[in-house]
């Protein structure tokens, strides 16, 4: 039998919807108190699996555990686990305190009890003072507010948050992100967050799956998603990737236009096989060089400003792209530097470039 | 059209003054002729209405002159016990229906937009061929049921004609806003702790409660309104109101029958009025009228 | 229990009540268009198609044409009558145009028969046009109103001129603006820019609100009883008299069959036209 040691448990789970798998095969745990992400494009199964923790759809194969135990014949309303909805999902025709206290009323906690607890909810939420409201009168942001107060006063073992933030505009869902993070460590609850805003990923998460049609392609630290991907996929849908298609030879990699160079290839890779070679746009040097580094020349087709940095896209080959990223320091502005149309030379370390399949 | 429609997506531009036209535009579609011609249609609507109205009020018997003010037909029908027994009757008639229509079409409406078996969607067809079933066909088919199975024609028969042709008109309206609930909300009183009957009892009747009660005054207007299907299916006595109406029309123009008329006009405003304002009484943000054509604010 | 199965049992009572009480007479008003009567009027299933027949001898075939042409030419004077209605309400109502259309609806909350009977009581010889008539001195008798195919077709015109108007007023309302200006640039005069531009856009408003007229208007009976007479009687009338007077019901039972189907031709044409429409619009 299963320890507490896992929050939630997926035991080869597949859903499938007609004869597509939605969801084919997860197989990981998520530790209590951790904040995993759910990540990757519309499609690609992550709200299904939210909402098969949640209890609205039944896996077609394989079980899910909670907090160690089998939960596939327990319905949604005696799971301990509550949800943030994108769409907010309040209850138009109630005020703010009795949304928040929905829950607890179900339970029949005692009436004190639920006033403590919901002025407590409002507090962490930072909504105190609303509690009257009704949810037509307030912004997009207090709805969220309020959803998630409604879903952390019941101190389920597990929230599960359903792209919360996709509704609000950019600064308020920066903010929010830095204050769902702080309450999460606050309350140590375990966060299963879906989301495809891979950079809200990166800085919320303790860890992260990244799925793409229904299979988690890689699961790790958001560093280790970052730097290591696993697969063309994963470093393609994490920040700017750089793939460029290669080939095996010698040791090391051979690219389009003729170069060859050396890269840690991993341990499947026979020679002669087409690989891609990728590199983060960061780790890329325009015109400096340091010993060691590999480099290959190419045309500046584009500047992209981006405020803090600036893209460079180099044409190495018709065809073939890297994307470099300066940045704007004070004391040189890429724009003084470079033109369309100039030659640069791009440099990087071996061991900042992957070789995926 | 697709020039027309090439033309329209252009940028407007600058207001320039009018281009001088070899000929005057036709009055056709100039505001002039319009408005005379909707207000005309107006007088024309409500001119018949208002002189019934006005008559019935009439201290003499005629029709062409107004002499004076009097009641005197109100106390006439009044008085006349058989014509109360029809009011009462008619009255009874379309509360029973209403009741009756307005829960099996709400849940019918809730099935239909729920349940995804074979069967919903046999059912979707039943419910709406009696919205474009002409009345005195339902009407036909009611008299031949009651009399194959041997029921009598009383009351309850025309009662049970009435709930048969209002189910739909029930079912469509609290259907359309049902389909409108966000799925998500009661997701949301499930994962809370909400059991399935919790749920609609907490938290989807009253999101549904204005579509619910506009129709059920719908329905209680189309039943007391009604004339076609009580023509076929109603009893020796009491009649139904309408019913006596037609009859003493047959007979002969008298102001007894502005009044009745009078009379139902007003219960039917009232009807309306009451349609209109009662969400609102209740807290409710949408209108009735709103609700019944499918809007949240009306 | 499941939510499907919760909402599959939801759908019995209504669902049954339907079954019985309206799909099963109408069944049985077919099986009894097909039978006969006995001396004192029971009605006798059997096998007598001959009823049918019956509805088209130079005696009732009339009364099918008459109930027919009745509806058409309400139809047009409802369209004639409407349009302008509509289009002026929802070009010009501004503001006021929920209103304006509240008021078009308002009174068909009154009793289809009191309407009817407002002008029963205004066009009979005691009525108040009459009445008019008479002291303004146009003529010294009045003019028989009641009981003509005018007055039949004016009540009918009476009664469903709202069930045209707000189809044709929901499609003007919905109707870009821009595409009429720009119409009237292209098309200079306002004639044109109607029949170019203005009319096909509003077309399946026109097209929704003829079906929602002649429909109830085919089958109507109580205008032509209480603003005609015999001489206008309709197909409504007939029935009427088979089921309520001469006893005749398998004879009525055919009659309605025939209207019954007669109409679900129109109906299903207009759903197909209606649905080609919109997949056009969609593209």
């Amino acid at each position: 039998m299963n320890d507490a040691g896992e929050a939630i448990r997926f035991d080869h789970v597949t859903k499938r919807f007609g004869a597509m798998p939605a969801v084919d095969d997860l197989h990981l745990s998520i530790r209590p108190g951790e904040f995993f992400s759910l990540l990757g494009p519309s499609g690609c199964g992550k709200t299904t699996t939210l909402r098969m923790v949640a209890g609205f759809e039944q896996p077609s194969e394989g079980r899910i555990f909670l907090e160690g135990e089998p939960v596939e014949k327990v319905p949604p309303y005696h799971r301990n686990v509550n949800t943030v909805f994108q769409s907010y999902a309040l209850f138009e025709h109630l005020d703010v305190k009795d949304n928040v206290a929905f829950g607890l009323k179900r339970r029949k906690v005692d009436s004190n009890d639920i006033r403590e607890r919901v002025k407590e909810s409002l507090e962490l939420v930072q909504l105190t003072g609303r509690e009257r409201s009704k949810p037509r009168e307030l912004s997009g942001g207090q709805k969220q507010r309020v959803a998630l107060a409604r879903a952390l006063v019941n101190r389920p073992a597990v929230l599960l948050l359903d792209e919360p933030l996709g509704a609000l505009d950019l600064k308020l869902r920066k903010q929010m992100q830095v204050e769902l993070k702080g309450i999460q460590r606050e309350v140590g609850i375990t966060f299963l967050y879906v989301t495809h805003d891979q950079e809200e990923a990166l800085a919320m998460s303790d860890r992260i799956a990244v799925m793409d049609r229904g299979e988690v392609r890689q699961c790790g630290t958001p560093e280790e998603v970052y730097e290591r991907p696993e697969g063309p996929f994963v470093a393609g849908f994490i920040g700017i990737s750089n793939l460029l298609p290669a080939t095996v030879e010698n040791g090391g990699v051979k690219l389009p236009t003729g170069q060859r160079f050396a890269a840690p290839l991993p341990s499947e890779c026979s020679e002669g096989s087409d690989v891609y070679l990728s590199v983060r746009p960061e780790k890329i040097w325009l015109d400096e060089r340091e010993d060691g580094m590999v480099s290959v020349d190419g045309t500046i087709v584009e500047r992209v400003y981006v405020g803090t940095t600036t893209q460079v896209i180099v044409e190495l080959s018709p065809g073939v792209r890297l994307v470099a990223l300066e940045q704007n320091a004070a004391r040189q502005r890429s724009d003084d530097r470079w033109e369309i149309g100039d030659r640069v030379q791009l440099g990087w370390h071996p061991e900042h470039a992957l070789v995926l399949r | 059209m697709s020039a027309v429609r090439a033309r329209a997506a252009e940028p407007p531009v600058e207001a320039a003054p009018a281009p001088a036209r070899s000929k005057p535009p036709k009055p056709f579609d100039r505001p002039r002729f319009l408005p005379v011609f909707t207000g005309a249609f107006f007088i024309f609507m409500f001119a018949p209405i208002f002189i019934v109205a006005l008559f019935s009020f009439n201290s003499t018997k005629s029709l062409q002159r107004f002499e004076g003010f009097s009641l005197e037909w109100y106390r006439r029908f009044f008085e006349d016990e058989s014509l109360r027994e029809s009011l009462v009757a008619s009255i009874q008639i379309a509360t029973v229906t209403m009741l009756a229509a307005t829960a099996l079409g709400t849940m019918l409406a809730f099935a239909l937009v729920r349940a995804r078996s074979r069967w919903a969607g046999s059912a979707n067809i039943l419910m709406l061929v009696p919205l474009v079933t002409p009345e005195i066909v339902a009407a036909v088919s009611a008299l031949v049921l009651f009399t194959q199975i041997g029921w009598q024609l009383s009351l309850e028969t025309v009662m049970v004609a009435h709930i048969t042709f209002s189910i739909s008109y029930v079912t469509v309206v609290v259907r359309a806003r049902l389909a409108a609930l966000n799925p998500e909300v009661e997701q949301a009183a499930l994962d809370l702790g909400a059991t399935r009957v919790g749920t609609l009892r907490l938290v989807t009747l009253p999101e549904l409660w204005p579509a619910i009660v506009a129709a059920a005054l719908l329905t209680f207007a189309l039943s007391f309104d009604d004339f076609v299907l009580s023509f076929f299916t109603t009893g020796e006595s009491p009649q139904p109101l309408p019913v006596r109406i037609y009859s003493a029309i047959r007979f002969g123009v008298t102001p007894t029958i502005n009044a009745i008329g009078t009379m139902m006009l007003t219960v039917s405003a009232l009807l309306i009025l009451l349609a209109i304002m009662l969400p609102r009484l209740l807290g409710r943000r949408e209108s009735g009228l709103g609700v019944l054509v499918g809007r949240e604010t009306a | 229990m499941s939510e499907q199965r919760f909402a599959t049992t939801l759908l019995l009572p209504g669902g049954l009540w339907l079954l019985l009480l309206f799909a099963l007479p109408l069944g049985l008003v077919l099986a009894a268009s097909v039978g006969s009567t006995d001396d004192i009027g029971n009605t006798i299933y059997g096998w007598h198609p001959e009823n049918y027949k019956q509805a088209f001898d130079p005696l009732f075939l009339p009364v099918l044409l008459r109930s027919v042409g009745f509806a058409l030419a309400t139809v047009v004077l409802c369209m004639l009558i409407g349009y302008p209605v509509a289009y002026y309400i929802a070009r010009y109502g501004g503001r006021w145009k929920h209103m304006l259309i509240a008021l078009v609806v308002l009174p068909f909350f009154v009793n289809y028969l009191v309407r009817t009977y407002a002008w029963v009581a205004l066009l009979a010889d005691e009525g108040l046009v009459n009445g008019a008539i008479t002291n303004v001195g146009i003529r010294d008798e009045g003019i028989r109103f009641l009981n003509t195919s005018f007055a039949v077709v004016g009540g009918l015109v009476y009664g469903y001129l709202a069930f045209m108007i707000l189809p044709i007023y929901a499609a003007i309302d919905r109707m870009d603006e821009a595409l009429v200006e720009a119409g009237k640039d292209l098309y200079g005069t306002p004639w044109n820019t109607f029949r170019h531009v203005t009319w096909p856009a509003t077309f399946q408003g026109v097209l929704a609100g003829s079906v929602l007229v002649f429909l109830p208007a085919v089958g109507d009976f109580v205008s032509a009883q209480l603003l005609g007479g015999p001489g206008t009687y309709m197909i409504g009338n007939l029935i009427q008299q088979q089921f309520l007077g001469a006893d005749n019901w398998p004879f009525g039972a055919a009659l309605t069959a025939i209207l019954m189907a007669f109409l679900s031709i129109w109906m299903v044409l207009y759903l197909r036209s209606a649905a080609r429409a919109s997949r056009e619009a969609a593209l």
